[in-house]
């Protein structure tokens, strides 16, 4: 009776959680970008717009969820940042335009 | 001796020239006061810097400007008198003042449907500039940053779904009610005039016309706005100034978008900046909305979110603690710069201890 009552349970919170993935699918699908990009384009301005040093924007632009890889190209002024299994460059198109994601 | 006396009205006309300071290459600078006041606002805006726990106030520039001559100018962190600091959402009120430059242009109504600048609001008929500059499009916008990022519109906006065409994606927002109706602060609304302009100026001026419109006039050498894919100005947070280059945007509203002998922005304009928006409604900012600036006060006469700064105050804010507050009764203009990771900043606070300060006064 009480695992009859424990099933139903979690099979309601199972649709519950389903009906919510749904919902929120295309949010959901962006999520894991969030941080590579974030720390690429934020990277790059503080960088190549700010002018300030790699290690003071190394630290300005963590955040609490971790990066796994992380590639500056000084000649090309463009930064590529990989984390939650996505990746994302942003490089600096001028001194007008400052930085962009790629 | 008295055929020296023809002199004395072209006196006091050069007196008069000179009874008002502007910038030129450089700010004209008058003393800082010393004393209590003064330790008083550096122990506030200065506190020992936490670059571990990034906990705490963390002022990065603080500068005063009184009556057009630099009084107060302190750095830390990083960033110096040279550096072009990222201002976030005070990108927002310097999109609106670059607006002010095109509404003395005549190319544009308030009343104007955005629609007819922006074909993407087809959906959003009634939609007019006005309601944009008051953040109050109706539009379905989730403000929110770093703490729930999954929802967030302005995040997705910045950094994935959005990041190619912002405004673009900020008209794919459905409507929660018509517009005009409710405060609800947005930076999709702010982008959304950023495409606007594109037609408003042209297609041919837009990429030059902050600089041509704005900075130049102003002797703003050194400013970056960055744009999305498409060309658009990121208007919502993207432009980066020096601390001494945003002052000058702040003396130009202090003396009511006039720079020097020539009125760059009309007064109607200035006006509409500072004037609340009707429908805001108490705690629903830190601030009033007026036209695209913040407000210290508000149709509701009780209203003050700054108590101890006068109520003609009037700022742009940004993101992390960014700043640019104007006190036209004082004449003050305030640049604070920040890196505050935490809410612990408090914008009375500081003005509290300026007009201390620098207004010899406690107002109330």
């Amino acid at each position: 009776m009480r695992r009859k009552w424990l099933l139903a349970l979690v099979s309601v919170l199972l649709v519950a959680l389903l009906g919510w993935v749904w919902l929120e699918r295309v949010a959901l699908r962006a999520f894991p970008d969030i941080i590579s990009a974030y720390t690429a384009k934020e990277y790059c301005s503080c960088r190549y717009v700010m002018e300030q040093p790699a290690d003071y924007c190394r630290g300005y632009v963590k955040q609490a969820v971790p990066i796994s890889e992380f590639l500056e190209t000084v000649e090309a002024k463009r930064v590529t940042v990989s984390g939650l299994g996505r990746s994302h460059s942003a490089r600096w198109v001028g001194a007008r335009q400052g930085c962009r994601l790629e | 001796m008295f055929k020296g006396w023809f002199l004395i009205p072209l006196l006091l006309l050069t007196l008069g020239a000179h009874a008002e300071d502007w910038p030129g290459e450089q700010w004209p600078t008058g003393p800082t006061p010393s004393g209590a006041a003064i330790e008083a606002l550096e122990s506030y805006a200065f506190a020992p810097r936490d670059d571990a726990t990034r906990q705490g106030i963390r002022t990065d520039a603080l500068l005063v400007i009184q009556d057009g001559r630099l009084v107060y100018e302190r750095y830390a962190g990083p960033t110096s008198a040279e550096t072009p600091h990222l201002t976030w959402s005070i990108s927002k009120s310097l999109l609106a003042t670059v607006f002010g430059v095109a509404y003395g242009e005549q190319l544009f109504g308030l009343q104007d449907p955005v629609v007819r600048y922006y074909p993407a609001l087809e959906k959003h008929p009634d939609m007019t500039l006005a309601d944009l500059f008051h953040w109050a499009s109706g539009l379905d916008w989730q403000e929110d940053y770093e703490y729930a990022p999954l929802n967030s519109s302005v995040v997705a906006m910045l950094y994935t779904r959005g990041r190619r065409d912002m405004a673009a994606f900020a008209a794919q927002h459905e409507s929660f009610g018509p517009p005009g109706q409710v405060f609800r602060y947005s930076s999709g609304d702010s982008n959304l005039l950023a495409a606007a302009l594109k037609t408003i100026v042209g297609p041919v001026r837009y990429p030059d016309y902050l600089w041509t419109a704005l900075f130049e006039p102003l002797g703003i050498r050194h400013a970056t706005w960055e744009t999305d894919a498409s060309g658009t100005f990121v208007g919502s947070s993207y432009a980066y100034l020096t601390a001494r280059d945003l002052a000058r945007v702040g003396l130009l509203m202090q003396r009511d978008g006039r720079w020097g002998e020539r009125q760059l922005i009309p007064k109607a304009w200035v006006a509409f900046n500072r004037e609340p928006f009707v429908h805001f409604q108490a705690g629903q900012d830190e601030a009033v909305p007026g036209g695209h600036w913040w407000l210290n006060r508000a149709a509701d006469p009780a209203i003050h979110p700054w108590p101890d700064a006068p109520p003609d105050t009037f700022a742009a804010l940004g993101h992390w603690g960014q700043a640019l507050y104007i006190i036209p009764s004082a004449k003050l203009v305030i640049v604070r710069y920040g890196d505050d990771r935490d809410g612990r900043y408090r914008h009375n606070e500081l003005l509290k201890r300026v007009m201390a300060a620098f207004a010899g006064q406690v107002q109330r």
